[in-house]
């Protein structure tokens, strides 16, 4: 049996510490080495989970007292989710290219973050999960902090504020699970067999408080205020794993609380109307943004939406169309931030009224822009087509012909940025000045991304096969 | 004689021996000397603690004095931070010789009260290691004479509710022996005894910095040199602490409803005043007291809980907040000699020297309880111990604290980050020395904490007698 997760952890702890010791040089090298081997391993445990040739749980004692153990089971939501990340934060990685002069400390906080995705995603107890989720958010905030652009200060304070706002929720609930469970437990899979033993009043309470953490990590609607000034001050690699990763850990911890507590069951068709009112305002919001960034923040809040409303819709469609939602939208924002980044950095600028005809010259970011719109609109062969197939067949099964509303919302916000954007990024009539010139780094990153796109897109059984077993 | 009773004789010479070389210190000329004196017995001292703690043997020397895994423990952890103390007094502005003689009667006094097995053990050694901190502070310089005043009205007065106390008790049980006494229940149902147990709390709450008692703390640990403020919150209050748990566990045993409650008010009332008190500080030194007040509030918890593992946790955290004072102490004490004392001056730390600002960093999350560091174990042990002593309400205004406690400590954090260009900041060696280990501790343990969780159970197992 390999333990396919342990190795990657030590893997990515070697690559950190080769960042820390040998500083700048080959930094580069090391850690988009490190994130490739451990793509190889997540790859291979894909062909083998049928077969068995893979531990598909892990664990090592921890702290025995409290019956906490490093257990991690390898799921096919955590494969989905920890593929995703990998490719999103190599994205990040490479986009930054070889010549900043701190690289190789953005480099290990990159490997720090992806090293807490991992663990997040395949923890199999609460303890854990809340760990990787500081871990996680401290990671960021110091991306924000150090790498950040000019108003990184308010930014990232607000970011920190929030985040932790968020985990004293998540531990409030954490300690109440683990004072209403029979036999206090962590275990995600021992409290989901148990969770009908926790009084009504007590689950309902724990499940508002999960919810208000994992929604301002997702965003949701009332609690997205820190959102646009985070993701558009971040650096561009931060601004890549903040709203492809790190969004992803509110919501897959929001799919883990719908389907650990049985109260669920009559909360989530008032989850679901919070959802489409998301949806409807991240659409609006994203129509009056000039920023490109702060236009991209709103698009990744919509379809942040559509993941919960799949997520409310607790059938099986619903379930499996998230995650799949969860790993085209990881890759469409990313692209979306990456071609940002390059525009931004050929033109100097991200006024969307300014970058008139920024096609002219910076021809590769342009058209990734153009992609990565369709591709965050749904458009069939890429990975956001079948997610958002599977969901609104969920939503639509779960809620009648409610269920099908959101799409409204995508296609206005898709539609707008597709008229706005080729009205003024794609004009030909006009012609723009750059200032610098995209490297091949930036130009691969960019493959990279609009790959995966394609990739899950078009073979969309590679992952959703391993559901079926 | 079992040949293992050796070693504890042999601790006792290596305390004599530190005796010796405290009164011979003002002879030396040099003070190299005397630093290798200290530093060689501190060290032996740990080693044969360590080795003592390992044996798990448990035996009387000169019927007052118990060796067992809980003193052993905390003799093994008291002599290691007291070698760090040293190490960065080692260049204090007052005569390091004249600092080693008053040090070494301290040293002793600190190792000898987890090990206390009497009264007259208890309050001797109490007494040994808070008077020579008086002179301590003293001989640094007439302006710190008024909080080294502070600090000898405060332990007198705590060393005579002490004794009162004790008096207390004395009725019923001549012998004034902890064993004894609870073992054989001699104790109960008296309102003296109930009299006793608060005075007990009282007196031990002013040197551990408990709420209605600690209103001292932020003026004596500004206004004294911050090596002094490291031992005294790194050391001198985990020794109340210890007393405390000595007392409290085992003579008073048989109340632990009673003092359960009383620590759960007490604990709740130390937190909150130490987190709100701290939000507003602007000097970061007052700061650290104000949040070492509130850390004594969470270990506060564990006592509340009343059970073997509520015990275990806050040993644990006692272990915690001890390495990670210290280690913050010892930046504050650089950047003060520099001049710099306010969060204000603290802008721009990071580009002046980048370790100096992740290693303040990760200490200050670590007090904020931010995981994976050494802080959120003690913390998570902590609350849990509430838990499983039904006591929710009190686990959850721990975690509302220790979110609350994020903003200040963040605050310096932030502001350490910003930029600000000034010209390159250089460590000492030796406080370089001290930070590193103190880092390494809360990361490791932090990363891994089962060892040291379990060196905490089996000294909470022997206190208890289980």
């Amino acid at each position: 049996m390999i333990q396919i997760l342990f190795i990657s952890f030590i893997t990515i702890a070697i690559a950190i510490a080769a960042n820390i010791v040998f500083g700048r040089r080959h930094s580069q090298h090391v850690s988009i080495a490190a994130l490739l081997l451990v793509l190889i391993y997540i790859s291979y445990s894909i062909s083998a989970f049928a077969s068995g040739g893979i531990a598909l749980s892990e664990s090592l004692p921890y702290i025995s007292s409290l019956g906490v153990s490093l257990h991690f089971t390898l799921t096919p939501i955590s494969i989905m989710l920890i593929t995703m990340s990998l490719i999103v934060t190599l994205a990040a990685m490479v986009w930054q290219g070889f010549r900043s002069s701190n690289t190789h400390s953005m480099n290990s906080l990159l490997l720090l973050f992806e090293l807490s995705a991992i663990g997040l995603f395949a923890s199999a107890n609460l303890f854990l999960f809340y760990i990787f989720w500081d871990v996680g958010v401290i990671a960021v905030f110091f991306i924000i902090r150090s790498f950040g652009s000019a108003s990184r200060d308010v930014a990232s304070k607000n970011f920190l504020i929030y985040s932790i706002f968020a985990s004293a929720l998540l531990l409030f609930a954490i300690m109440l699970i683990y004072f209403y469970t029979p036999v206090g437990s962590f275990n995600i899979s021992y409290i989901t067999a148990h969770s009908s033993e926790i009084p009504t009043a007590i689950q309902e309470s724990i499940f508002m408080l999960m919810f208000m953490a994992f929604a301002i990590k997702m965003p949701i609607f009332p609690f997205h205020s820190w959102m646009p000034n985070a993701y558009s001050n971040a650096p561009t690699s931060g601004s890549v794993v903040l709203a492809g990763v790190l969004s992803k850990f509110g919501a897959y911890g929001m799919l883990v609380l719908f389907y650990m507590l049985p109260v669920a069951e009559t909360l989530n068709e008032y989850i679901y109307a919070i959802a489409v009112i998301s949806i409807f305002y991240a659409a609006f919001a994203a129509m009056k943004q000039n920023d490109l960034k702060k236009m991209a923040g709103y698009t990744s809040m919509v379809e942040s939406g559509i993941i919960l409303a799949g997520i409310t819709a607790l059938n099986y469609l619903g379930k499996y169309g998230s995650v799949y939602m969860m790993l085209a939208h990881g890759f469409t924002i990313a692209l979306m931030f990456i071609a940002i980044g390059s525009i931004e950095f050929a033109y100097g600028t991200r006024s969307l009224s300014i970058l008139r005809g920024a096609v002219s010259s910076a021809k590769s970011a342009s058209y990734s822009f153009m992609f990565s719109i369709f591709g965050s609109t749904g458009m069939p062969l890429t990975a956001g087509f079948v997610a958002e197939l599977m969901i609104f067949i969920g939503t639509a099964s779960a809620f009648g012909l409610y269920g099908i509303i959101p799409l409204i919302g995508v296609i206005l916000v898709g539609a707008y940025m597709y008229l706005a954007a080729s009205r003024s990024i794609m004009s030909t009539k006009e012609k723009l000045q750059e200032v610098g010139i995209i490297s091949k780094p930036q130009k691969a990153a960019m493959a990279i991304a609009i790959a995966a796109i394609l990739f899950f897109g078009i073979f969309p059984f590679i992952l959703l096969n391993l559901v079926r077993i | 004689m079992a040949p293992i009773e050796y070693f504890g004789y042999a601790l006792f010479a290596l305390l004599a021996l530190l005796v010796l070389a405290s009164v011979s210190a003002p002879f030396y000329r040099r003070k190299k000397a005397s630093f290798v004196l200290g530093a060689t017995l501190l060290a032996s001292i740990a080693l044969t603690a360590s080795y003592l703690f390992a044996s798990g043997s448990s035996f009387y020397l000169f019927n007052i004095f118990k060796i067992y895994q809980f003193s052993m423990l905390f003799a093994g952890l008291f002599s290691i931070l007291l070698l760090l103390v040293m190490v960065l007094s080692y260049d204090a502005p007052s005569s390091f010789n004249s600092f080693f003689m008053m040090f070494g009667f301290a040293a002793i006094g600190i190792i000898l009260v987890p090990m206390a097995s009497s009264m007259v053990g208890l309050l001797l050694s109490l007494e040994l290691a808070s008077i020579p901190a008086i002179f301590m502070i003293a001989i640094n310089g007439k302006r710190f004479i008024e909080s080294s005043v502070k600090l000898l009205i405060m332990s007198g007065i705590a060393i005579s509710i002490l004794v009162f106390a004790m008096a207390l008790i004395f009725p019923y049980d001549a012998q004034l022996s902890l064993v004894q006494v609870s073992a054989f229940g001699l104790i109960k149902g008296s309102y003296l005894v109930l009299l006793a147990l608060v005075l007990f709390i009282g007196g031990l709450s002013i040197e551990a910095a408990l709420f209605p008692f600690n209103l001292w703390v932020p003026d004596v640990y500004q206004g004294a040199p911050a090596n002094m403020s490291a031992m005294l919150s790194g050391i001198n209050k985990k020794i109340a602490f210890v007393a405390l748990m000595e007392i409290v566990f085992t003579v008073f045993a048989a109340y632990s409803a009673t003092y359960a409650t009383l620590f759960m008010v007490l604990s709740i009332l130390t937190m909150f005043f130490g987190n709100l008190a701290a939000m507003v500080q602007k000097n970061v030194k007052r700061l650290l007291a104000y949040s070492s007040i509130s850390q004594a509030g969470y270990i506060l918890v564990g006592f509340a809980a009343a059970s073997q593992y509520g015990l275990e946790a806050s040993i644990f955290q006692i272990i915690t907040h001890s390495f990670m004072i210290i280690g913050a102490f010892a930046i504050i004490m650089l950047l003060e000699n520099l001049g710099i004392r306010t969060i204000d001056e603290y802008r721009g730390m990071s580009s002046r020297n980048g370790y100096l600002a992740l290693a303040l960093s990760l200490l200050l999350l670590s007090m904020a309880g931010v995981p994976p560091l050494m802080g959120f174990t003690g913390k998570f042990l902590l609350f849990t111990s509430a838990i499983k002593s039904n006591l929710l309400a009190l686990a959850l205004i721990g975690i509302l604290n220790s979110f609350i406690s994020i903003y200040y400590y963040s605050k310096v954090i932030i502001v350490m980050y910003q930029p600000k260009r000034e010209e390159r900041l250089v460590i000492p060696k030796a406080v370089i020395a001290v930070i590193s280990i103190a880092l390494l501790v809360i990361v490791i343990f932090g990363v891994y904490p089962q060892p040291m969780i379990s060196i905490a159970e089996r000294a909470a197992s022997a206190l208890l007698g289980v």
